[in-house]
Order: C-alpha cells, then structure tokens, then sequence
C-alpha cells in the first residue's frame, strides 16, 4: 500500500551545543540541506508546516529563505511537533493542494533549559512546592514499575545508553561521540532511581527538515523514499503522563505510542515484524526499551533477551537508534521527530556509512511526547 | 461532577526517589535543606492509582506492593509505610 506520498529530501543541522547560531538558523540550515537532498530550490516548495518549543516561529523563516508567498503554518505540539508538521505536509500533498511541502523542526535549548510551571500545566501551586514538578520522576517511576512488572534488571537501562553512545560515535552529526561503558552509566550520578544521569538525553539544539512530494513529482527523482503511513494521537483515558496527580481506570495504562503505532502500521498494510531499522523515543533508556513493546516490536518483558542477544544493535535483527537516538544527539523538542525521519530515510537509501544497516527496506519511526502525543511513520523503498 | 471517597490505604504501584533538590521556585525547600524523598503512585482499593510523596524509613520498605495509609490530603497527598507511622 502507499499513501501515494514520497520523501525526496531529509536534511539536518549540526546537533548539539553551538554558541555562534541561533534557533531559527539551525532551523533555515535544516531546510536548506533538505532541499539541496531533493535537488530542488525554496522557489519549488508550494507549502510549509513547522515549528519550535521554545525557538520562535517557524513562519519568520521565509525572511531568510525567500519571500515567495506559500502558505506556511506553525506548528507547536510539544515533543510531536515535527512529527505533526510533517503529518500536515502530508495531508497537504494528499489532497491534491500542494506538490511539494516542506516541514521543518527546530530548537536551540540551554543547558537545564524545560522549566515547567504548575500554573501552566492545570495544577495547584502546592504541586510544586512539593518538589512534583519534576519531568524525570515521571520516566523513573514508569520504568521502575515495568521493569519490576515483567521481571526485566535494570542492568538493560545502561546497555541501551551504551549502544546509544556507541552509535552516536558512529555518527559525524552527533552532540555526544564518545562511546561510554555500561558500567560508567550505571555508576553515573542517580537522578530519579533507577535512572542515572548518563541514562538520559539533555536539552539540546538542531534542526531537521523532510521534503515531501507526490509520487508523480517523487518518480522524477532517484532517491526517494515511500511514505507508506503515517499517524498521530493523543492520549485515551486511562494512559500515564508526566505531570498526572492520578492514573485514571485500572488495570495497565493505556499507550498513546502503542495507538499511533498502530494506526500507522495499519495505513502502511505491513506489521512491525517486518521493520528492518527503527527509531523510537529514547528521552532516557527505559523510554527505548518500553516503546518496543509499546510499538509491537516485542510482547512486554521480552527485552531484556532482546538486547542480551543484540539484536537492536546496529547488525541485529531490529536496529534501533541507528544515529544515536536523543541520548546521543540530545534534544532539541521540535527537531527530534524529524531527527528520526531523516535517519531512517539515510538507512533506507543505503547512504548512512559507517553506521550503515545492511540493506534495509522498511523503516518505522516513533515520537512520545507530553502531555500524551505520539507521531508514526512506516517508510519504504 | 460527583465527589468519591476514596480508601486511605493502598499499595505502592510504583515510585523513585528524588535524588537532587527539584528547582526552587517552584520548589520550596524545607526547613533544615533538601533530604531525597520519595514520590510514586499508590494503588487504592478502587483501582485508581494516586500520585502521593512517600515517606518511609528506608527507600527499600517500597518496594513489592508496599502497603502504605494515608497520612496528609494537602497539600499534596503523603502516605507512609508502618514502619514509618
């Protein structure tokens, strides 16, 4: 099946801390390295969605790029905003409004930047007084009741930040590049048990911006890739979220990502057993190893021989993170879910040297985001 | 809307201790400093699972289905394990 949609650009800004350039440059840097990918000029893109967190309006990057008077809308939807922009991009070349369409995504946040308010996220004021409002708690108790669940040590929670690494020394775009040892990470400094410091990504900067045509304008070219579905949610009744002075319902939470997982595998007709390179949401490690499951690439629990037996790595049956996911590329909110197109769109081209995957031909990619959003696409070639 | 009561003992579902003082503002750090706490969800009879701090005498009296009673509503709920009360 095909959503009769095509990717024929994927560009990226440096990641990682880079004091001479502003947000809003990572982000034109982003879309100018997306079209010279697609062989194309800002003149050729009919239509345009984007946004940031924290970095400004993604419209206001017309004045840089060219004044040639496209609709180009903002998009602000937390960790899910390249992933919404690219599925409004989408929408837009398959109803036939637009041929070409960029979405864009970038941020540029300092170090302890995400400085979350009570106020702003319907909570009384006493929530943070009380020391609640802190999004890493959230991560460590979510991972600390499924790793106790399913019988899974925490041992798996350094292994991932180490392949994390690991990989993201095989990527010249990277912020972080040394390779780090299981057992550093897990010695690291403790920020919300079982999580370490090393276990989790940092607020980041980049941009990353997918050039997304028809198939007819796509098969004038020889790179593309097939977007064959694409899906994103919010949270059903039920789910647990950063931020949730309850867990509604009873029984296990409901998952957004298992959702818009779903629904995206649905679009595309193929199932998560075929998925030969994937990227998931890696805020910290035990992000990665839940998303698995969460995502349908494994019954839950069945990941600690998953990763025992090696096969997300980079020459397993199912790599994840290819590029280094958020651990290693650090996180840049609105850049990350494009981030995560523009690798698997890299894999499936064959054009990802020495993190290469040998001849992969579909590709899944996966946003989590608060306050419960998740974006999804099933890529092709 | 309707009004529940719900039961003031429950299990601990899942929880971690915060290790570093959180950002003040919005934090407010107690009299004598910050000393790590725990915080988690507790499982009440009902099936709803409430976020609450957890206090307790040592970390590892939470784990495994902890059963821990409510001791403070506001303002935010607080329930301790018996070792603790």
């Amino acid at each position: 099946m095909s959503t009769g949609v095509s990717i024929i650009g994927a560009g990226l800004s440096k990641f990682g801390r880079q004091p001479d350039h502003g947000g809003r440059e990572l982000g034109v840097q982003a879309i100018r390295a997306a079209l010279r990918d697609a062989g194309l000029e800002w003149a050729d893109v009919q239509v345009a969605f984007g946004g940031s967190d924290g970095s400004g309006l993604a419209d206001t990057l017309v004045a840089d790029l060219g004044l040639t008077g496209i609709p180009f809308t903002n998009v602000k939807n937390g960790c899910a905003t390249g992933g919404s922009a690219l599925m409004a991009a989408v929408h837009a070349i398959r109803s036939g409004a637009a041929e070409v369409a960029v979405a864009v995504g970038f941020d540029k946040h300092p170090r302890g930047a995400f400085d979350p308010r009570p106020e702003d996220w319907g909570l009384p004021t006493a929530y943070g007084e009380a020391g609640l409002m802190v999004t890493t708690q959230f991560f460590g108790i979510k991972i600390a009741r499924y790793l106790r669940e399913h019988h899974i040590s925490e041992r798996i929670l350094a292994l991932v930040a180490e392949k994390a690494y690991r990989n993201g020394a095989l990527n010249p775009n990277a912020w972080r590049r040394e390779p780090i040892s299981a057992d550093e990470i897990a010695a690291a400094d403790m920020v919300n048990d079982p999580l370490t410091r090393l276990m989790f990504c940092s607020p980041g900067e980049g941009g990353a911006a997918i050039v997304v045509t028809s198939d007819a304008v796509a098969a004038r070219t020889g790179r593309a890739v097939q977007l064959l579905g694409a899906a994103t949610r919010t949270r059903r009744f039920g789910s647990f979220e950063v931020f949730s002075p309850s867990i509604q319902g009873s029984g296990r939470p409901s998952s957004v990502s298992t959702d818009a997982a779903a629904a995206a595998f649905a679009a595309a007709g193929v199932g998560p057993d075929e998925v030969d390179v994937a990227q998931l949401q890696d805020t910290e490690s035990g992000a990665e190893v839940m998303h698995l499951a969460e995502c349908g690439f494994c019954k839950h629990g069945e990941q600690e021989a998953m990763v025992a037996g090696g096969e997300t790595e980079i020459g397993g049956r199912l790599p994840v993170n290819t590029d280094g996911g958020c651990i290693a590329n650090g996180e840049p909110i609105g850049a990350s879910g494009l981030r995560q197109v523009h690798e698997v769109v890299t894999q499936l081209r064959g054009e990802a040297g020495a993190r290469q995957v040998a001849r992969p031909r579909i590709g899944f990619t996966h946003v989590y985001g608060a306050p419960g959003i998740s974006a999804c696409t099933v890529l092709a070639v | 809307m309707e009004s529940l009561e719900l039961s003031p003992h429950g299990t601990v579902w899942g929880f971690t201790v915060q290790r570093f003082a959180p950002k003040a503002p919005p934090y407010v750090v107690p009299d004598g400093g910050f000393v790590p706490f725990a915080v988690g969800y507790v499982e009440l009879p009902e099936g709803v699972r409430v976020e609450a701090v957890l206090d307790c005498t040592d970390f590892s009296e939470l784990d495994g289905d902890a059963e821990v009673t409510l001791v403070a509503a506001e303002p935010v709920p607080r329930f301790a394990t018996k070792a603790t009360r």
